[in-house]
């Protein structure tokens, strides 16, 4: 008898081994532990037996018992606690993603830094007409950017802006001085398309009025804002320009990133790369923005987003930012 | 436009104490952007005069002459030369063996078996002139031997500034002019122009103006018995330098003086001038132009006539028989300023800009023309000493520019330079620009000289340019604005612009394109539409503004079916509707056709979800009968919330989408993204959850000709207090799987509960004539 008992439970102990999952384990205990089980039998035999026999064997079929289910419920919990899925870990899918306009990336990027800085960032329409995109920015009926080469007339009397100066009027007229805003938006030439000339492209124009402004201002803002996008420390210098809608103006030279400013093939061995076009804002056009030009004064700038996301990305071809191609456009990530 | 150094340094006194090749990146910052500076004139050495002694064919040629030259050594010397006009007594310039030309070393070496030492050279070798005619021709009484460049100023500096930034400078069209603005730069003397004043002892002549408001003054003199029209070879090469070719004494002269003062003049011959009358063409006449082509004038172009007929188109280009020729002995000098706006739309209108026009339609200063003719008159008289003044200086002059005065408070001018400057200072920059300047305790008046009152200095912030560049703008130092701390105004367009791509791009893996604001009229002719919008004028093609942003994207759509069998695009853009801008958000989902229910479902998503998610608002879809031909007639759906419309979505039309690619579907959603953006966010506040738990219960109902839509209302109206929330779980063929959710917030469901809503609900949908598997 004794030796049965270990025998069974050494069975018990050989068939577990065989085994690792919950299912089989259930069908072990069932057969070895379970109500038809050898041990079950064994037990249900007891009251068959002599007192003698009930003393002597008693006591160790139950233990026998007890230590064959302690090794079965075991193995149960072993099996339950194991994970049962199996898979091919090493597979990997093609990346699924969407992506962003790289004029929208770097748009969303200026005005961030622009925003940081106060200005709030206001939107004008792109058909525009002509008081708000050449006469109250005091862009005199003779002026040269006012002719049909440049500039894209509609039937309607109306024109498509041909930059995002307009805004300035807009957001005079729409909250007064003292005013920080700045407009990007899409403009308009009319001009022939090759690898660097499009006729619809983005700009943004940034304007602050307020009292006391002055040149050393505009110059502060200016060197922040590019020191920001180009995430390093560059220099600005002014020189003498001409737009009608500011006076002075200036056309803002950055230190050349690729050489710099040491002289390079960029930036044309001068050291430096025209950036922005900018310049105290013109009496006449505070004026036409209802806003007295002995009490306040301001500035004004305006910078090529196009031509910004062109560099920022080295995109040599212009033409494949309206050309929606899928191909092209994807690879830009949302930043 | 090109500037030489050597022209400037003549007008300034003491001007060796300039540094010429590096004062450029100086006049950058303080005047006008510089292109270029280059040195010329040193590509060669050893080039002296010499004098033909001898001279005798190549006996091995049939052009090559042998000479013997004077170069003012003891011995003659012999060259060979293949040079036509050689002849005894010529005296040219002379490369001496060891000498350079163009880098290449000069040396003794036999042409066709004849030795030549040395080599005389013509304009274009030694990069004096573009004349390789024959060799130089250089005055008698030079003497041999003597290096050339003791005689001819070859030396020099050559700078190419940017026309773009003299715009608004019409001063700076000519070199005393640039001059003018070094010396301010420099704090260098200016010296006046030397000029012959003209006693007007003679008649005038016979000088019209009709139109005074496009013809501002008219200067004409007439000079009788030029006898030499040769140009002097330092004007020569001046005007070979600065890019001009030299053709005879009278017509270079008068782009001498253009190049010198910017002002533009005629020589014409005066045998033919009998009278001069300045006003307006006939609408349609022809003129022929000195270039030889025939042009149409408009009544708009002034025009110079001479004995009633057409004689120049004024500031732009003179004709045939005004023209300079080689018995010309007596010449008419014309001097004149017009209306600058009224050259350029002329020089515009016959796509002819000439270096007059170019500087006519910068503003030109009336008080230059009489100062130029004097000036010529100087230069003339030099080569021609016998030279008659013929007339008066003729002055037409109607209405004369008077003096402009502008005060200058202190406290702006401060202002906007940020800092106080001394009055000495101000006073001595505006001086040296030319302006006359008087100083008050708060104030600075200025009177501005005439060369700068005609465009570009009218007001206070004009003169603030001027003190600013001068006094130095790399002297400024960038300084932070300080402002009040307020929050700044709040507009949240292209916020929400920004949002809603960024969600399109990361949530939806959509591409983002921008396009153009016109159609592709070739798409539209290949799709047969006919769309009427407003258009763009002058041009054929692409001309239309787009009406529909979706319809504008199927050229981009067109070009990515041949790279993609699926793809989904967007873009935030502008449409002209009804002579209105409205932006719109389209977002077009292409697939393959088979696909079209899930695509079709997806565009419904994404509406649902970007209403949602921004505005917390839920929209829903109504049919819309569509007006739009090019979409699907049965799947038009209009974007509604509170019986408003938000946009709609559509199908290509088959035949289409077929134009574009074979088995393919087109979604489009268009969002009216003006009123999305004024759409108020929907205000949410947190809601407790049950503690009680819920009971889930799905119904499969079978729909036979019949559409979801309207099972939807069907189970819309049936009401029980127990409904959480009703969701179509999903779709087998026509078996339409509904999720209710029961509970109730207060305490747990009893079956009876649940008992009695499953017959309240079988026995509803029955009623309806639906078909519930139980």
């Amino acid at each position: 008898m004794e030796e049965k008992l270990i025998n069974l439970k050494s069975n018990l102990e050989s068939a577990l081994k065989s085994v690792s999952k919950e299912a089989d384990v259930l069908n072990i205990k069932s057969e070895y532990v379970g109500k038809k089980s050898e041990i079950q039998e064994l037990l249900s035999g007891l009251k068959n037996m002599s007192i003698d026999e009930k003393k002597k064997y008693g006591s160790l079929i139950n233990s026998t018992k007890k230590e064959m289910e302690e090794l079965v419920n075991q193995k149960l919990e072993d099996a339950q606690n194991k994970s049962n899925v199996s898979f091919d870990d090493s597979t990997e899918y093609a990346l699924n993603k969407g992506s962003l306009h790289p004029v929208t990336i770097v748009a969303k990027e200026v005005t961030d830094i622009l925003k940081r800085m106060g200005f709030t960032v206001v939107s004008g329409p792109e058909m525009e007409s002509e008081y708000y995109n050449f006469e109250a920015l005091n862009v005199p009926k003779d002026h040269p950017a006012r002719d049909m080469q440049d500039t894209y007339y509609l039937n309607n009397g109306m024109l498509l802006r041909t930059q995002t100066s307009d805004n300035q009027i807009h957001a005079m007229e729409n909250y007064g001085a003292p005013l920080r805003i700045c407009a990007p938006g899409r403009t308009f030439r009319n001009e022939d398309l090759d690898a660097n000339h499009e006729n619809t492209f983005f700009q943004i124009e940034g304007m602050v009025i307020d009292k006391g402004v002055s040149i050393e201002n505009l110059l502060y803002v200016m060197q922040q804002v590019l020191s920001e996008v180009f995430k390093s420390n560059v220099k600005v210098r002014l020189r003498p320009g001409f737009f009608p809608f500011t006076e002075p103006s200036y056309e803002m030279d950055m230190s050349c990133l690729i050489c710099g400013g040491k002289g390079c093939p960029t930036c044309k061995n001068s050291g430096y790369i025209e950036m922005v076009g900018s310049g105290m804002i013109h009496p006449n056009v505070l004026k036409a923005g209802g806003i007295d030009s002995e009490e306040y004064t301001g500035f004004a700038f305006g910078i090529g987003l196009t031509r910004l996301a062109m560099m920022k990305y080295k995109i040599n071809d212009i033409r494949v930012l309206n050309s929606g191609d899928i191909r092209y456009l994807e690879q830009f990530e949302i930043d | 436009m090109l500037i030489s150094c050597n022209k400037l340094k003549s007008y300034i006194k003491n001007s060796s104490d300039i540094d010429w090749l590096n004062i450029w990146n100086t006049f950058t910052i303080r005047t006008a952007e510089v292109e270029e500076v280059r040195e010329v004139g040193n590509t060669f050495d050893s080039v002296v005069v010499a004098e033909i002694l001898t001279c005798t064919e190549h006996p091995d040629s049939d052009h090559m002459h042998i000479l013997t030259v004077d170069a003012g050594d003891a011995e003659p010397i012999q060259v060979v030369c293949g040079a036509p006009n050689v002849r005894v007594g010529l005296k040219t310039a002379y490369v001496k063996v060891g000498g350079h030309i163009d880098g290449m070393e000069i040396k003794s070496r036999p042409l066709r078996g004849i030795l030549s030492n040395g080599m005389c050279c013509s304009g274009r070798e030694i990069g004096i002139s573009d004349n390789h005619d024959g060799i130089l021709d250089l005055p008698k009484e030079w003497v041999n031997g003597t290096n050339i460049k003791e005689y001819l100023s070859i030396d020099d500096i050559i700078v190419e500034i940017d026309n773009k930034s003299l715009t608004n400078r019409p001063d700076l069209w000519g070199h005393y002019g640039i001059a003018r603005e070094i010396c301010a730069i420099t704090s260098h003397e200016l010296l006046p122009l030397e000029v012959e004043e003209i006693t007007n002892d003679k008649k005038d002549l016979d000088i019209v103006i009709n139109n005074p408001e496009l013809c501002y003054r008219y200067c004409g003199l007439k000079l009788d018995n030029i006898l030499n029209n040769k140009t002097p070879l330092d004007m020569q090469i001046f005007l070979y330098y600065v890019g001009m070719r030299s053709i005879s004494l009278l017509v270079d002269i008068t782009n001498y003086l253009m190049l010198e003062l910017g002002q533009p003049m005629h020589a014409f011959d005066s045998r033919v001038v009998e009278n001069i009358e300045v006003g307006n063409a006939n609408e349609g006449d022809k003129y022929t132009t000195l270039d030889g082509t025939m042009r149409t004038l408009t009544k708009d172009m002034l025009m110079i006539k001479n004995g009633n007929k057409y004689f120049c188109i004024a500031g732009v280009m003179g004709g045939l028989d005004s023209e300079i020729l080689s018995d010309t002995t007596s010449a008419f000098i014309e001097s004149a300023t017009f209306n600058a706006g009224s050259v350029r739309r002329t020089a515009v209108k016959l796509g002819l800009r000439t270096e007059a026009s170019s500087r006519y339609e910068k503003s030109l200063d009336p008080n230059m023309t009489d100062l130029a003719i004097k000036r010529l008159v100087y230069l003339l008289r030099k080569e021609n000493p016998d030279m008659v003044i013929a007339s008066n200086l003729t002055d037409i002059y109607p209405n004369p520019v008077s003096e402009e005065k502008i005060i200058l408070d202190k406290k702006t001018l401060n202002i906007y330079m940020g800092r106080d400057l001394e009055d000495s200072q101000v006073k001595n920059i505006l001086e040296t620009l030319g302006f006359k300047v008087s100083i008050t305790d708060d104030s600075i008046e200025v009177i501005v000289p005439s060369y700068r009152a005609t465009k570009d200095i009218k007001i206070k912030q004009d003169l603030i340019e001027e003190i600013a560049r001068i006094y130095g703008l790399e002297n400024f130092t960038p300084r932070p604005l300080k402002l009040d701390l307020i929050p700044t105004i709040h507009e949240n367009i292209f916020d929400q612009e920004y949002g809603v791509k960024n969600m399109l791009a990361t949530k939806y893996d959509m591409h983002e394109v921008n396009s153009y604001l016109w159609y592709d009229t070739n798409l539209l002719k290949e799709f047969n539409l006919e769309i009427n919008n407003v258009q763009l004028i002058g041009k054929e093609t692409n001309n239309i503004l787009r009406d529909d942003m979706s319809l504008s994207l199927m050229n981009i759509v067109n070009e990515n079916f041949k790279n993609y069998n699926n793809f989904e695009i967007f873009e935030i853009g502008t449409i002209i509707k009804n002579n209105e801008n409205k932006r719109v958000l389209s977002i077009i989902l292409a697939n393959e056709e088979k696909q079209l229910e899930n695509v079709y479902n997806k565009a419904k998503d994404v509406v649902k979800y970007l209403f949602k998610i921004v505005k917390n608002k839920n929209i829903c879809f109504v049919n819309n009968v569509n007006e739009k031909k090019y979409y699907d007639e049965a799947l038009g759906k209009n974007i509604m919330l509170d019986n408003s419309k938000y946009g709609e979505i559509n199908v290509l039309n088959k035949s289409l989408t077929n134009k574009l690619s074979k088995k393919k579907c087109v979604v489009t959603i268009d969002i009216d993204f003006d009123t999305f953006v004024k759409l108020e966010k929907e205000s949410k506040l947190a809601k407790e959850t049950s503690k009680y738990p819920t009971v889930t219960l799905d119904y499969t109902i079978i729909l036979k000709e019949r559409k979801y839509s309207d099972l939807k209302t069907c189970l819309d109206e049936f009401k029980s207090k127990l409904i959480k929330s009703c969701e179509l779980l999903g779709v087998y063929e026509n078996k339409y799987t509904i999720r209710y959710i029961l509970g109730n917030d207060n305490r747990t469901l009893e079956q009876k509960d649940l008992q009695t809503f499953k017959e309240r609900f079988i026995s509803y949908i029955k009623e309806n004539n639906f078909e519930i598997i139980e």
